[in-house]
């Protein structure tokens, strides 16, 4: 009986992989299909869709660069806010979760539900008033409006506190007190560590939310020179009447390449335990 | 849950209590004359913008701020650098591609971040002459006179009798159709006998029945039946908004039915304009799902349309099949006009004199017309005035300028050009100008571009057949009430 | 055991970062949104009047507003049922002690692949693709699969069904994530207990499985809605942002952009619309809170 279990076995799984594979030609076509395209050129892509690619790669490139456009700058760029607002929005996520957490003050409940609430403000609306509102505070055409909101980033509190409940153990907060440590230190220096895990899923989805904004930078950032790499690759559709479209989609492939590196790196973090409260052992 | 409702809605009652107070004043008030220019001061330069100044020590040069769609005006603003020295020109480019520009500078209206000079394109153009944030550059009235500016432009740019934009490019349209074609259905390619074949509405409709005849439903007459629209819409007798009701001109009546018969009967090949049909329809590279190959016959397009749509589509993309030079160009069957910029100033700015005389120059200056469409501004000329413009920046000659004398001027300097050797050694420049002085934009308002785009989708639902003409008017009256609640719709 | 009130008034220290954060960068905005639904105001004009309830009984009464609404519901559930369902099996496939896959992480990367896409490239693509002149055309023709091309982009079921398609192929890969990170949370001595009690597969799966990821399952579903809510890339790039064909794909977002983006820039009435969308989700997802809740309301004290 133990043969024909196995054999059971073998053959479920020879259907899961034949499933997982045609999951990924599905997935992965469009994919495939931007980044042939990336080596197409204009008028190829005007006229059509192919599944192979062409030789224009190199003729791309050089109108990509002959636009006159810093791509490493625009990259640092992306960079630098993608990796500050996601720094901010964790670490503030997590200081406030705690504090949800950890200490029952009054008006608590009520925080925790105002906070509920603030994540179902649609955001196409409220862009138009924050740039007035930045515009008026002086903060236009600055990455501080792009990054600094991420203090108060509601979806993130929300997350991190269901984490945070079901990996906090009282026990240790109280042995730090015992020993002396004041409460900012104790979620410094214990909680913090424990929670890594779900930092760095946390970390990963904001990483790239911030990176693939394009619309809020857009809308905020006016200095070519603060392009975020995204928006650089959006002037190349300004020829209205010419544009570029193999160039266009070899600097979409490149705007993507970077946060699969990234994704990849740290993906191995990713928690394989978030219960979100649900398991108490 | 009793307890949540009741804090969202103290939250709600104290929000509108607290805006009533906090927020900004009804009236949006324009900063005082004398503040500091719109960026900061430290202002990163775009790459392009490198002023050529000997001296090192730069003596404060006074910036002047221009946002565009496109890098066209990018060309203008160099020339304009090196008549005015004293001047650095921040040229900042937003695409348009998907309303992002038009975003961007509605976030900005009222704000102290707004630019100076603003480039405004046909579909939106109207609305910002019609707000009250352009400013009146009716002094500049005098130099269109002088230059003999086509009244169809400087008609857009007007508003209540004020004048506040300009615009250097005239866009009349035209008819382009194939020579060989030509030649096979009517026994002629000749471009005045084409006019008097095609020369109204009807004559069209009936030559479109001809080409179906005679190439057994091989050609179509058109691609796309989205190429009429301009045509009918710009032949209106009434505007669409009259008293702030919505008015249906006989005209765009006329245009729902010739669709119809061209779709009813075959004359068009149901492509999208700026999808691959359409393009490929330019380059005989057209077939139908089965593999049958289709050509058309002709394509309604502007003056632009010549050297940045035709002509590079024209030779398919593996160079194998090519229309080149078996092109023509006439009026067409009623004068129509299609996109162009203008450039505009905004109220809030602080350098009204300089941004005036910016608009003047772009638009206004014989020297600086004359230059720009004949292909003057090649990217050694500017990189010349300022080493740092792209490689790519140049304005090649052919662009058709708003002013008569200098297209007078300068139309049979067209006669040898790539362009004409294009069509078949007729002057595309002379083709044009042919057009341009029937055009007429009188009746063109902020509304119209919403207006007319909410009919295509009914439109082609009709034409599909899912529903009947009530129905249309019906669901396009629908969408423009959702759009424009304050409209009176019948 | 410390007295706990001694250290509950550090709670405001911790928060008072998010506090201050929200009025001074979420505030205004959710302020000046509210009061403009109840203003006339255009971005046109310079002046503009207050008109309470106007632009709320304009909105009810204008049968595109619930086309909108309905449309959004619609698109959002239909995207949304299939994602779940996929993330599910999948989830169970790869934490699968029996099964034993290997390579799950790279099977989870490419998966939540789509997710990095710019939204902008991805509806140009399906665009080219489904055109009337386009490769699925011609395939489908010479394949003999139909007799004449379909006009897909102007047929309402087929760009309902792209739209639900691109929607699901870019966030099933991170619903995935989510619930795999969960089911692995549980301990496997839960489900080895119920082995030993004769427990069979479909069993193990309701009563063990199901409501110990029943918090994660709440995030997703919620943060899925208020996302679906507010639906805008897709349906708008992927026709000429009017939600076309027949408002087939029209969404409460292209709706309200529609208002502030046509040539006066009604603000005022794309406000109106925000507020509404914005009290519908809450409601929504209050209710979805409220049912699924559980049953403790304490701070956990005792997680370990």
């Amino acid at each position: 009986m133990k043969l024909s279990n196995h054999t059971l076995t073998n053959i479920q799984r020879f259907f899961v992989y034949l499933f997982l594979l045609i999951l990924v030609v599905i997935t992965l076509i469009p994919v495939w299909l931007l980044i042939v395209n990336a080596t197409r050129s204009t008028l190829e892509i005007q006229q059509g869709i192919s599944l192979f690619p062409s030789k224009y790669l190199m003729t791309n490139y050089k109108i990509l660069l002959s636009k006159g456009l810093d791509l490493p700058l625009g990259f640092m760029n992306s960079l630098t806010i993608a990796a500050l607002t996601t720094i901010i929005t964790v670490y503030f996520s997590m200081l406030t979760a705690y504090g949800l957490v950890v200490y029952n003050f009054k008006g608590r409940k009520t925080l925790y539900n105002l906070m509920l609430v603030l994540v179902m403000i649609p955001m196409q609306l409220s862009i138009i008033g924050f740039y007035q509102w930045m515009s008026k505070l002086g903060l236009t055409d600055s990455y501080a409006s792009l990054i600094l909101p991420g203090i108060a980033s509601a979806g993130s509190v929300f997350f991190a506190k269901q984490y945070l409940e079901s990996i906090m153990i009282q026990d240790l907060i109280d042995a730090g007190r015992i020993d002396g440590a004041s409460e900012l230190s104790i979620f410094h220096k214990i909680m913090l560590p424990i929670a890594v895990p779900g930092m760095f899923t946390l970390g990963i989805f904001a990483f790239v939310a911030s990176w693939n904004n394009f619309f809020n930078a857009f809308i905020l950032i006016t200095t070519r020179d603060k392009y975020t790499l995204p928006m650089l690759i959006q002037t190349l559709r300004g020829d209205v009447y010419r544009h570029e479209y193999g160039a266009i989609y070899l600097g979409l492939a490149a705007s993507i390449v970077p946060i699969i590196i990234i994704y990849f790196l740290f993906s191995r973090y990713i928690v394989n335990g978030i219960s979100m409260g649900a398991v108490k052992e | 849950m009793k307890r949540l409702l009741v804090i969202l809605s103290v939250i709600l009652a104290g929000s509108m209590l607290l805006s009533a107070c906090a927020t900004p004043a009804a009236e949006v008030e324009p900063p005082a004359v004398d503040q500091p220019v719109a960026e900061e001061p430290e202002v990163e330069e775009p790459v392009a913008e490198e002023p050529v100044v000997e001296e090192p020590v730069a003596t404060e040069k006074t910036v002047l701020n221009v946002w565009s769609f496109t890098n066209e005006i990018l060309t203008m603003a160099v020339a304009f650098e090196k008549t005015h020295p004293d001047v650095d020109v921040v040229y900042t480019m937003i695409p348009m591609t998907n309303g992002e520009y038009q975003t961007k500078l509605l976030a900005t209206l009222g704000t102290d971040d707004v630019p100076d000079v603003v480039a405004l394109e046909a579909a939106f153009v109207k609305s910002y002459v019609e707000s009250d944030f352009l400013a009146d550059i009716g002094d500049l009235q005098v130099y269109a006179d002088e230059l003999k500016m086509y009244p169809f432009v400087y008609e857009v740019g007007m508003a209540d009798g004020i004048h506040k934009a300009y615009a250097y490019q005239a866009t009349p349209g035209a008819l382009f159709y194939r020579r060989s074609l030509a030649k096979e259905y009517f026994g002629t390619d000749d471009p005045v006998e084409m006019q008097e074949i095609l020369g109204d509405f009807d004559k069209y409709i009936a030559a479109a029945e001809v080409v179906k005849e005679k190439s057994e439903g091989n050609t179509y007459m058109v691609a796309s039946n989205g190429d009429f629209q301009n045509l009918f819409f710009a032949n209106r007798e009434q505007p669409w908004v009259v008293d702030d009701k919505l008015t249906v001109d006989p005209m765009v009546e006329k245009m729902v039915e010739t669709v119809k018969i061209f779709r009813d009967n075959g004359y068009e090949g149901r492509a999208t304009q700026w999808q691959e049909g359409w393009f490929a329809g330019m380059n005989d590279t057209l077939a139908d799902a089965e593999g049958n190959p289709k050509k058309v016959f002709s394509y309604f397009l502007p003056t632009w349309g010549l050297p940045y749509v035709l002509e590079p589509n024209s030779t398919s993309a593996d160079g194998a099949s090519t229309t080149k030079g078996d092109w023509a160009v006439i009026e067409g069957p009623l004068p129509y006009q299609w996109g162009g910029t203008w450039l505009g100033v905004m109220d809030e700015t602080s350098k009204m004199d300089l941004a005036k005389e910016f608009i003047r120059f772009c638009t206004l200056d014989e020297e600086n017309l004359t230059n720009w469409a004949t292909g003057v501004y090649t990217n050694e000329y500017l990189k010349a005035i300022d080493p740092n413009v792209p490689d790519d920046q140049y304005q090649a000659a052919g662009d058709f300028v708003g002013s008569q004398v200098v297209v007078e001027k300068i139309t049979a300097s067209f006669d040898d050009s790539a362009m004409s050797e294009f069509l078949g050694g007729q002057n595309s420049y002379g083709g044009f100008a042919a057009a341009a002085p029937s055009v007429n934009a009188r009746l063109m308002q902020g509304s119209d571009d919403a207006i007319q785009r909410a009919l295509n989708d009914p439109l082609n639902s009709y034409l599909e057949g899912t529903i009947t003409l009530d129905e249309m008017w019906a669901l396009w009256k629908d969408a423009v009430r959702n759009e424009f609640p304050e409209l009176i719709i019948e | 055991m410390f007295k706990k009130l001694k250290y509950d008034h550090y709670g405001y220290l911790f928060v008072a970062p998010f506090i201050i954060g929200f009025l001074i960068f979420g505030l205004y905005p959710v302020l000046n949104t509210v009061f403009l639904s109840f203003t006339n105001r255009t971005l046109m004009a310079r002046t503009y009047e207050i008109t309470w309830f106007k632009n709320f009984q304009l909105l009810f009464a204008d049968k595109t507003f619930l086309t909108a609404v309905t449309n959004t519901w619609e698109l959002w559930l239909m995207n949304f049922i299939p994602q779940m369902g996929i993330a599910f099996v999948l989830s169970i496939f790869f934490t699968n002690l029996r099964l034993k896959i290997k390579g799950v992480g790279i099977w989870r990367m490419i998966f939540y692949m789509p997710n990095l896409m710019m939204a902008s490239a991805i509806a140009a693509l399906f665009f080219s693709l489904f055109s009337y002149y386009g490769p699925v055309n011609q395939f489908i023709v010479r394949s003999g699969i139909v007799a004449e091309a379909i006009d897909f982009i102007r047929k309402p079921e087929w760009m309902r069904g792209l739209v639900v398609f691109i929607q699901w192929w870019m966030w099933f890969g991170q619903t995935t994530i989510l619930l795999m990170a969960a089911m692995t949370a549980i301990p496997v001595s839960l489900y080895e207990a119920a082995l030993v009690d004769g427990a069979g597969s479909l069993q193990m799966f309701w009563h063990i499985t199901l409501p110990l990821i029943k918090p994660v399952m709440i995030y997703i579903l919620v943060t899925s809605l208020v996302g679906g809510m507010q639906m805008f890339d897709i349906p708008y790039l992927l026709t000429d942002g009017r939600g076309s064909p027949a408002n087939s794909i029209l969404t409460n977002t292209i709706n309200m952009y529609m208002k502030f983006h046509s040539s006066k820039g009604h603000i005022g009435a794309a406000s109106a619309v925000g507020l509404v969308v914005f009290l519908m989700t809450s409601i929504v997802a209050l209710l979805i809170f409220f049912l699924l809740r559980e049953k403790h309301e304490e701070p956990v004290r005792n997680g370990k």
